[in-house]
């Protein structure tokens, strides 16, 4: 029998029953559907963080801080556990090493900003200006005001989020007004208040996303000498090293080179770690909700086994019909898994479609619904759905389909005429 | 009819056992038949006889037990599924309940045994044309089984049985289920395929009057021929 005689013939079982393969073909899309939807939003998400990471972390920019990001473990943030604190100073002997072009410290405190009548809790972050507008040359720009050369006597510089926290217009601060920097200090039992006046000199332009030690909207910035005199301590929360170059290497001889200097008690972030963290992040979820968009796919799979058994019996005296009338096994068997394929093929199609729709309905309205508040990071999730998860959930569909008809199918092809023709 | 070829079905001291629960039935004790080109042959006999089971052994549907068997001089017992299957291609089959497949028109039911053989659509479409018109069905070719009276029911399915050229049609009591007048119009159908188209028909009956209509009659018992005529 030719293969196109074959396929109409299962077309026209199919036919027959329309709502049962309709139902059938339900199951297939709910799962395809489950899973192009779960690991597309995933792939936008995990790449609009990439893009993120990228943004705010030059790739030959690393950071020298007592932070370990556990990177290699996949694990999140936590303290070495060490006493070791970095100094200002610090940068002198980092720059002593081989391939660093610059350093910078950064001594960063949550704070409140008080302008006017109105305060803010915001992050304040102390460093060399000039250095700073030189490593993060497209982040570190003013949008009005102009940044000042370091040192400047009290003058400060704010993120986009500081001059305009709400995103409506409605301006906390602008350039030129007087800003009171407000951070406690602890002496004995009393908390003590203290307070720093500084003048708005330049409001940069807007970063948006996370930030892993580059600009950030929501940060005053202040140069570095008057951070560590108004606080009081050289002590800095990191250091900022740009290198020569972004290769693996590069990266890996600085970091023995620091590990040699202080030990194990700091670490060294580069973004491509923390891009590879967020991915074997990303890798380890996706696992899992295909794991379980898998299983309404498996139980589809039974699903079919489940009709094409059905449709077996039925069609038993048929069977005996067309092998009485000189059809193979191998025909039979080919007759009932193209209805299977077709079964398949119609699910995956719809259900990548659907599955697509879902994903874009989410990203535009299912986040602020499920109460993950995005807005402020200046995050947007645009679902992506590779050729991998396409061409990937069409092959699993149709694989689900066609192995659990094989039984049916192959019970179908194994039928003897004689039995078959008596079935009633 | 003189042939110098082989017959067109030669059995040789044919026997079938089956079981029915865990008793052995012996439904063929010994069946010695031979079929030529042309023939036209009624098998008479009660129910239980071994008729059907006969008619299955010569239509490839099921294996004999025992002793010999010849489809155009072709050992059945050397053919495996697949060579039984093109086989059966060979055998235009008619049925009592004329077992077509309810979901297609006259026409595809025709169409489905030449499809199955991997005819052309072309092809298939002119043959089945020409079928229907010999069976006088070719007004009604666009109608489903259901739309369709017994008799012209089993007029499609003379026509899907002689679909393929076959080298004989089996037919088993292709009249036993329509009425009388019909049955009648049918059997002179078959008849003159017999007389005017040479087809070999071996057939299956309960029906007396049609016994002397026919070339030669075996009459069955027990799973054994008792009695043969030639008319």
């Amino acid at each position: 029998m030719k293969a196109l005689d074959i396929f109409s013939y299962s077309i026209s079982s199919i036919k027959l029953r329309k709502l049962r393969a309709g139902l059938t073909t339900l199951g297939v899309v709910i799962g395809i559907a489950a899973i192009v939807a779960l690991l597309s939003l995933s792939q936008g998400f995990q790449g609009s963080i990439a893009a993120q990471v990228q943004k705010g972390f030059a790739t030959n920019t690393v950071i020298v801080s007592t932070i370990d990001l556990g990177s290699n473990q996949g694990g999140s943030p936590q303290a070495t556990g060490s006493d070791l604190k970095l100094f200002v100073n610090d940068t002198q002997t980092i720059d002593q090493i081989g391939n660093v072009t610059m350093s910078v410290a950064v001594i960063q405190k949550s704070v409140y900003l008080k302008v006017g009548n109105k305060t803010l809790a915001v992050s304040i972050v102390g460093v060399d200006f000039d250095k700073y507008a030189e490593i993060y040359s497209s982040t570190f720009v003013a949008e009005s005001g102009s940044i000042p050369s370091s040192p400047q006597n009290e003058t400060v510089v704010i993120g986009k989020r500081v001059n305009d926290p709400w995103e409506n217009g409605t301006l906390f601060s602008n350039v030129n007004d007087q800003a009171e920097i407000i951070w406690s200090t602890r002496s004995g039992f009393a908390l003590k208040n203290e307070s720093y006046t500084g003048v708005v000199a330049a409001v940069l332009k807007e970063v948006g996303g996370f930030s892993f030690g580059g600009t950030a909207d929501s940060t005053v910035y202040v140069p570095l000498l008057q951070a560590q005199s108004f606080f009081g301590s050289d002590e800095c929360n990191a250091i900022i090293v740009q290198l020569e170059s972004d290769s693996e290497a590069t990266i890996e001889s600085f970091t023995e080179a620091i590990k040699e200097a202080f030990g194990d008690q700091v670490s060294v972030i580069s973004s491509t770690a923390v891009l590879d963290t967020v991915s074997s992040l990303f890798s380890t979820i996706e696992i899992f909700l295909t794991g379980i968009a898998g299983i309404s796919l498996l139980v589809a799979g039974i699903g079919i086994m489940n009709i094409m058994i059905v449709s077996l019996m039925e069609r038993t005296r048929e069977i005996g019909i067309l092998k009485a009338l000189g059809m193979k096994g191998r025909t039979v068997l080919l007759i009932f898994l193209g209805e299977a394929m077709i079964i398949g093929l119609m699910g995956a199609a719809i259900g990548i479609a659907s599955g697509w729709g879902l994903a874009n309905v989410f990203s535009m309205v299912g986040f602020s619904g499920m109460g993950l508040n995005l807005r402020g990071t200046g995050l947007t999730i645009t679902p992506s759905l590779t050729p991998t998860v396409f061409f990937g959930a069409f092959a699993f569909g149709l694989l689900v389909s066609v192995v659990f008809a094989l039984y049916p199918a192959w019970r179908a092809s194994k039928l003897k005429p004689v039995e078959a023709l008596r079935y009633e | 009819m003189i042939s110098v070829t082989a017959p067109v079905v030669e059995t040789i001291n044919l026997r079938k056992i089956y079981m029915l629960g865990k008793v052995p039935v012996e439904a063929l004790r010994g069946v010695n038949l031979k079929v030529e080109k042309g023939d036209f042959l009624a098998i008479l006999g009660p129910s239980g006889s071994g008729k059907s089971t006969l008619l299955n052994m010569i239509g490839a549907l099921d294996k004999p037990t025992d002793g010999k068997m010849f489809i155009e001089g072709v050992d059945i017992f050397t053919l495996n599924d697949n060579q039984l299957a093109n086989l059966r291609r060979r055998i235009g089959f008619v049925f009592q309940f004329f077992n077509l497949i309810s979901r297609f028109t006259a026409r595809e039911n025709v169409e489905l045994s030449m499809s199955i053989a991997g005819m052309s659509k072309v092809e298939r479409r002119k043959r089945t044309e020409d079928l229907l018109e010999t069976v006088g069905l070719k007004d009604r070719m666009r109608h489903k089984p259901t739309e369709l009276s017994g008799g012209e029911q089993q007029r499609v399915a003379i026509a899907r049985a002689l679909a393929n050229n076959p080298s004989f049609l089996l037919m088993d009591e292709p009249t036993g289920n329509i009425d009388s007048k019909t049955a009648a119009e049918i059997f002179g159908l078959i008849k003159r395929l017999n007389e005017e188209k040479g087809v070999t028909i071996i057939m299956v009956t309960h029906d007396q009057r049609l016994v002397s209509e026919t070339k030669r009659t075996v009459h069955m018992l027990d799973g054994l021929f008792v009695e043969e005529n030639v008319n």
